[in-house]
Formats: C-alpha cells, sequence, structure tokens
C-alpha cells in the first residue's frame, strides 16, 4: 500500500516494504521469529495495540464517586490479565499490546470477546479499535466506529476517515484546518511536511508520524500499584501477646517474599488484629527508610505489640502494606563494625537518622570545645561526625584552667544555693574543699563575671561546682557536678 | 584440693562448662589495678550491660569509667561513646524518682520551680582524655529506654551509658540483648535501691563515695569475686592537680 502526501519523503520511498523494514529493525526476536510463519498479508508490523475508550470513565462499577485516575488504574489493572503491556492515557483511554497474547485468546476475536466480558463485569462498554500503532488504536477507539488494521498496510487507508478531532490536537490549531477544509485524519496526512510543520508545529508533525508508525512510540507502562495485603484466621481465639505474635509468623514470612521477588521495601505497614466484637486493634509500623529486612520488622511489630492493650481476644490477624518503594541494596561489609578496622559509618548515620526522627533534630549532638573562660561559653554541641571517620584534632587545644578542677556536669544556668552565716547550704552545709579559683572575665562584651569557684562535698558525698559572687551581695550558686 | 589427674583431664575437655573460668569473654582494662583484678576477666566486659548504682547522683560514677571510656574513644577504629538523656536531661519526674528532687530549685527571680538539666560539659570531657569527636549526646525525654535500645543494637557504638531510667525486667533483657546484638558495652546508671530488683546485667556494682574515692560493691559478676574494694582517686577533684 502506498501512502501520499506527508508520507512523501524524497529520499525513502515510504513503501510498504520499506515500512516493513523499518518494524523489523526495532522488533524484538521472538517477534521476527514469529513472523517467519507464513502470513497472508504483505506487512505484519511487531506491534498490535488495543485503544480503549471509556464515554464515562468514573462510572466504573456503578461507583459515580470515584476519582477517573483511579477508575482508570482499575480496568488497568483488569486488562493486564491479557498482557502485561497496558498503558494509561487520562481520563478516559488505556492502550493495550496484545500481539504476544493473541494466540493465547484464539486469535483477535476470542480476545476482543474476553476483554469486553472482563470490562462488562466492572459494568463498562468501552469502544475497543486495534491497530498496529498505539496513536491509530486509541484515535479508532475515540471515534467510537469498529476498526481493527492488523497491519501497517491496511493502517493509512483505515485511518483516512477518521476526524482530526480524534487527536485531540489543541482547539485553535484544529480551528485553522477546519478553515482550510482539513477535517478527516487522510487529509491531514496529504498536506506537505514542511509546510505542515512550520503552520501548525513540529508537535502535531511528530503526532502524525506517531500515527502511522513513521517514528516509533512507546506509552508509559502502567504499573499497578502493589501493596501487601494478607489475613490469617486463627483457630482459637489468642489472648497471650506470645501466641499472637507467633500467629503472625506465616504472614511476615509471605511478606518476606513478597519484597524479595520484588526488589521492593515498604515505608509503612498495618497489623491488624481482630475481635469478635470489638472493632480491630490496629498497630501501623512507620519505618524511617524503606525496609526489606523482615526480621527487623518482626522485632518492631514485637516491641509495638507489648505495649498493646487488647479488649478482646484475638480472632484473626492481617498484614496490610502501603505502596512499595524501590530498595537501595548495599553490600556488607566483610568485617563486622569495629572489627580489623571495619567501617560502620552507615550504620552511624542510620542510628543518628533513626533517632533524629523520633526525638527531633536537636536531640542528637556532638560537643566541642570552644576557647572560652566563661563556663558556660567553653563547650557547644556540634553536628555528630561520622563514625569511623577521623576528624583533625586541634593540636593546641590547651585547656587554660586546671584539668581536674572542672565538674563533668555543669548547670546551663547557676542554682541559688541557700546560706546560712555566710556558708553556703544544700540540704545540709556544704564542706569548701581547696582553694578558690576566681574567674573574672567577659566585661567587653556585657557577660561580666567575677566569681570564686569552690569544690564542695555535700553531706552525701557528693562532690559539687559552687561559686561565689565577687559584687555584693555576694550570694552562692551551684553550677555544676563533679560525677 | 587434690584432684584426680584422670578428673583434671577431663575437665580440660572444651566442652565442659565451668563457673568461674568460664568467662574468657574481650574485656576492657577500668584503669584501676584494684578493680581489675576482682573483675572478671580482668576488666569491664567489652559487650553486653552492666549496671552501677550510686545512692547520690555525681558520688563518682563517672571517674570510675573514665579510664574506660578514653582508651575506647581513641582507639583507630572507634566507634560512638553514647550519652543517652544524661543526667536531669529526662523528665523532671523520672529524675526526682531516681535520685531524690535533685536539680529542681526555685528560680531566684520567678519562684517558679525551674527544671535546670545538666549538660556534660565538654572540656572536662576533653581533659580526662576522651574523644570528643566519638561522644554523641541523645536527648530523649520519655523515650530514653527506647533511644538506649536503639543506640545499643545498632552497631554504631562501642559505648552507651543511660541515666535515670527505671527499666523493668523485660526491659533489662532487651537491652541486654541489644548491647549483644550491637556488640557494644551498656552502662546504666541506676539508684541503689534498685539492688532489690534482679537484672539481667552482666555486672552490677554498687558504688558509694568513701574518704578518698570510692568504695566500690560487685553485687554480680559472672564467674568473678564478690566483695567491696575501695579506689582512691589518683588525682582527686579537690586536690586541684
Amino acid at each position: 500500500m502506498r501512502s501520499r502526501g506527508i508520507q512523501h519523503d524524497n529520499e525513502r520511498p515510504a513503501d510498504a516494504q520499506q515500512t516493513h523494514a523499518r518494524t523489523q529493525r526495532a522488533t524484538p526476536l521472538h517477534a521476527v521469529a514469529r513472523r517467519q510463519t507464513p502470513d497472508t498479508s504483505c506487512a505484519v508490523s511487531a506491534e498490535l495495540w488495543i485503544g480503549v475508550h471509556l464515554h464515562e470513565p468514573g462510572s466504573i462499577r456503578g461507583d459515580e464517586h470515584l476519582p477517573v485516575n483511579q477508575a482508570l488504574e482499575r480496568l488497568a489493572v483488569r486488562a493486564q490479565r491479557f498482557t502485561p503491556r497496558v498503558s494509561l492515557v487520562p481520563p478516559d483511554g488505556l492502550l493495550l499490546e496484545v500481539k504476544g497474547s493473541l494466540h493465547l485468546f484464539n486469535g483477535v476475536d476470542g480476545l476482543r470477546h474476553a476483554l469486553a466480558n472482563e470490562f462488562a463485569s466492572l459494568r463498562v462498554q468501552p469502544v475497543l479499535a486495534l491497530a498496529p500503532t498505539p496513536l491509530a488504536a486509541l484515535a479508532a477507539a475515540r471515534a467510537g466506529k469498529p476498526f481493527v488494521a492488523m497491519s501497517m498496510a491496511q493502517l493509512v487507508g483505515q485511518l483516512t476517515p477518521l476526524p482530526l478531532t480524534t487527536l485531540r490536537w489543541p482547539q485553535p490549531t484544529l480551528e485553522r484546518l477546519g478553515r482550510m477544509g482539513v477535517r478527516t485524519i487522510g487529509q491531514a496526512l496529504r498536506l506537505p511536511r514542511a509546510a505542515f510543520a512550520r503552520r501548525f508545529g513540529t508537535e502535531q508533525l511528530a503526532t502524525l508520524d506517531r500515527l502511522t508508525g513513521r517514528d516509533p512510540d512507546l506509552p508509559r507502562r502502567f504499573h499497578a500499584r502493589e501493596r501487601f495485603r494478607r489475613r490469617r484466621e486463627l483457630t482459637y481465639e489468642l489472648e497471650n501477646h506470645e501466641l499472637i505474635r507467633a500467629s503472625f509468623e506465616p504472614l511476615w514470612a509471605d511478606l518476606g517474599k513478597f519484597l524479595e521477588a520484588r526488589q521492593c521495601g515498604v515505608m509503612e505497614l498495618e497489623c491488624l488484629l481482630r475481635h469478635r466484637h470489638a472493632p480491630p486493634t490496629r498497630c501501623v509500623l512507620r519505618l524511617a527508610a524503606p525496609a526489606a529486612d523482615v526480621r527487623r520488622l518482626t522485632a518492631l511489630f514485637g516491641e509495638r505489640l507489648s505495649t498493646l492493650t487488647l479488649p478482646e481476644p484475638v480472632r484473626a490477624c492481617e498484614l496490610r502494606s502501603s505502596s512499595l518503594v524501590p530498595r537501595v541494596l548495599s553490600s556488607n561489609h566483610l568485617w563486622q563494625p569495629g572489627e580489623h578496622g571495619g567501617g560502620s559509618s552507615a550504620e552511624a548515620s542510620e542510628l543518628i537518622e533513626r533517632l533524629r526522627a523520633r526525638l527531633g533534630p536537636e536531640a542528637v549532638y556532638g560537643l566541642r570545645v570552644l576557647p572560652a573562660h566563661r563556663p558556660e561559653n567553653a563547650w557547644a554541641g556540634t553536628e555528630p561526625a561520622g563514625a569511623g571517620e577521623r576528624v583533625a584534632r586541634p593540636k593546641s587545644c590547651h585547656a587554660p584552667w586546671p584539668v581536674f578542677r572542672r565538674p563533668l556536669w555543669l548547670l546551663p544556668t547557676p542554682q541559688l544555693l541557700s546560706e546560712r552565716g555566710g556558708l553556703p547550704r544544700r540540704r545540709g552545709p556544704l564542706r569548701l574543699l581547696g582553694e578558690p579559683e576566681r574567674i573574672e572575665t567577659g566585661w567587653w562584651d556585657g557577660g561580666e563575671i567575677a566569681r570564686d569557684y569552690y569544690t564542695a562535698v555535700d553531706i552525701h558525698g557528693v562532690r559539687l561546682w559552687i561559686f561565689r559572687e565577687r559584687g555584693s551581695p555576694h550570694r552562692w550558686f551551684v553550677h555544676g557536678v563533679f560525677g | 584440693m587434690v584432684v584426680d589427674p584422670e578428673l583434671a583431664r577431663l575437665l580440660e575437655h572444651p566442652a565442659i562448662w565451668r563457673g568461674r573460668s568460664a568467662a574468657r569473654a574481650e574485656v576492657l582494662p577500668t584503669g584501676f589495678a584494684a578493680l581489675d583484678e576482682s573483675l572478671p576477666g580482668k576488666g569491664w566486659p567489652r559487650t553486653g550491660l552492666i549496671e552501677i548504682l550510686v545512692s547520690r547522683f555525681g558520688s563518682g560514677e563517672m571517674y570510675l569509667l573514665f579510664p574506660a571510656l578514653a582508651a575506647l574513644t581513641r582507639r583507630p577504629a572507634a566507634r560512638w561513646c553514647v550519652w543517652v538523656a544524661p543526667a536531669g536531661a529526662g523528665s523532671v519526674t523520672s529524675c526526682q524518682r531516681a535520685y531524690g528532687p535533685e536539680w529542681s530549685a526555685p528560680d531566684a527571680s520567678t519562684g517558679r520551680r525551674d527544671f535546670n538539666t545538666l549538660v556534660p560539659f565538654a572540656p572536662a570531657l576533653a581533659a580526662h582524655g576522651l574523644a570528643l569527636e566519638r561522644v554523641l549526646v541523645v536527648r530523649a525525654q520519655q523515650q530514653a529506654l527506647w533511644a538506649f535500645e536503639q543506640t545499643l543494637g545498632s552497631g554504631a557504638c562501642d559505648v552507651a551509658m543511660a541515666w535515670g531510667q527505671r527499666p523493668r525486667l523485660r526491659e533489662l533483657r532487651r537491652l541486654q540483648l541489644a548491647a549483644e546484638r550491637g556488640r557494644a558495652l551498656g552502662v546504666l546508671f541506676r539508684p541503689r535501691r534498685a539492688a532489690r530488683e534482679a537484672s539481667p546485667a552482666a555486672l552490677r556494682v554498687v558504688l558509694e563515695p568513701a574518704a578518698e574515692g570510692v568504695r566500690v560493691t560487685l553485687l554480680k559478676s559472672r564467674g568473678g569475686a564478690r566483695g567491696s574494694i575501695e579506689l582512691a582517686w589518683q588525682r582527686l577533684p579537690a586536690a586541684g592537680s
């Protein structure tokens, strides 16, 4: 079959043989092998698409309020029974590549029949159209006419009478073409390519090329949102937490296999414990990173389960996952962390992330010494260094004070002590040890302090770091504990 | 005791486990010769949970640990040394329950009882030889035990310490298991009265302040000696040198 007009390309005559050769080049081997069987038509394309057009996509199974995309996804999941290559064309279309499945359903008629039955069970009656290119199948389905184009050779001829509106071009473009008298696909294909591209844009030209199979078209494949959901009815009603945990074991094993097969992890898991009368007890596990390690999940679940109080004995357990997320695999170290210099930075960052996820970002910090005489200013919290990472230790970190005269614990703000006869008390008299140390600094920035620090022992033998103000009223404060 | 050589040879068999001689685990020298002598394997256990019971917060428990901590953090492939909810950083009630109303006093200006939290003082830690870049402080209010268990089991730390909690027996067992899993030493500081409760910890030590140091009583040690030891600080905080 010879196509004219737009298909005309001086260097490449687009006759059927040529089209055949081109499609052959881009086809998988099994398709080529199949084509070697005797075939009556002169050119058989490697692909065969079914376009599905829904008039009312929202009304699947009488569910009027279902969002359109979800309705389409539900259809797509059903359609995956027939072929793995299903694409969504929102808002009202589906594409199925069925070349490989034709022989499983007794050819085209059998497949159409099976599809129609499948959709009928969802109470939708979509229009189906078969064509070797996805766009053509879709356009034909939108046109609503019975359409079966099995080969490239038949394609353009059958497309010719279809209205241009089936391509869903922008309205202004369609209006301009309409004023020129171009209302069908056939008429559009007859226009000169260069002029068409100039006047209506290369995008529209590319659409026509994909429509006729001149350019390859690979619609994005639909992947069903997979979830794990499994329920186990128990033979006996269980109250014992240990037994309940044990009854979950097969579900965890299933989940492990499910995740392993898909190389995926879960971020959220819901464990449901069903009772006879009371509403089911929920236990939701949320994870910081995609997890696929069932042992870890089981441990986490055991931890949560132990805190649950059950209103009634458990009759059934159920495990539901949120949608799956791809898992990043990492190799294990040969050495254990901390052994023979085995790195542990992964564990370290994991630990910090986990703690911060639950306790807040500021709850985890490292420590740093600052060169200052005022005790309050002599330290600072800092971002923790990665474990195993060597941090350049400042060489000239000479403490400006005698080492063992600083407490291990510091009160950020000193606490006032009561006194009797000028001597400090803290639930009993404090005994002062040694000589005082005077810290008098900070006059230049307003944080001036003038204090005499003492080590004191209280009646319980606890050593405290206390000071007396140099200025009046000479109050006593406690500022730290030696630990 | 005279032992039949035949019997002695039989007892040499590696499959036979005998209480005291069994403790061959990796240990960490405490830095105190007298204490090393009485501990099983001559030092702190390298992994597992130990408990240090003190009557008052600040009885010298940290000085007891510092030589070991300093050695741990200064190793070439050192992991974290984690301080989980250091004293006073937990909730008011948990700390008061553990140590009495220690660090809550009426605020001088407002009269409001304000809880003043103690923080590890970095200069003193550095002065005692800890490598500060290996020190991690975790402030966990109610979830300190969870944080402690996560830290111990993560495999990212050499030692983790926690204060002022009232763990139940089951939680202690979890901590012990986590420490073994993460190959870490967990140190739990508990009030003195916890000595009456059972604990799965590998080592339980009671600490009391003494005249020139502390008195350490081994309450429980797998395969070690029992009894009290007096330790004198080499360099007393008060001596100033």
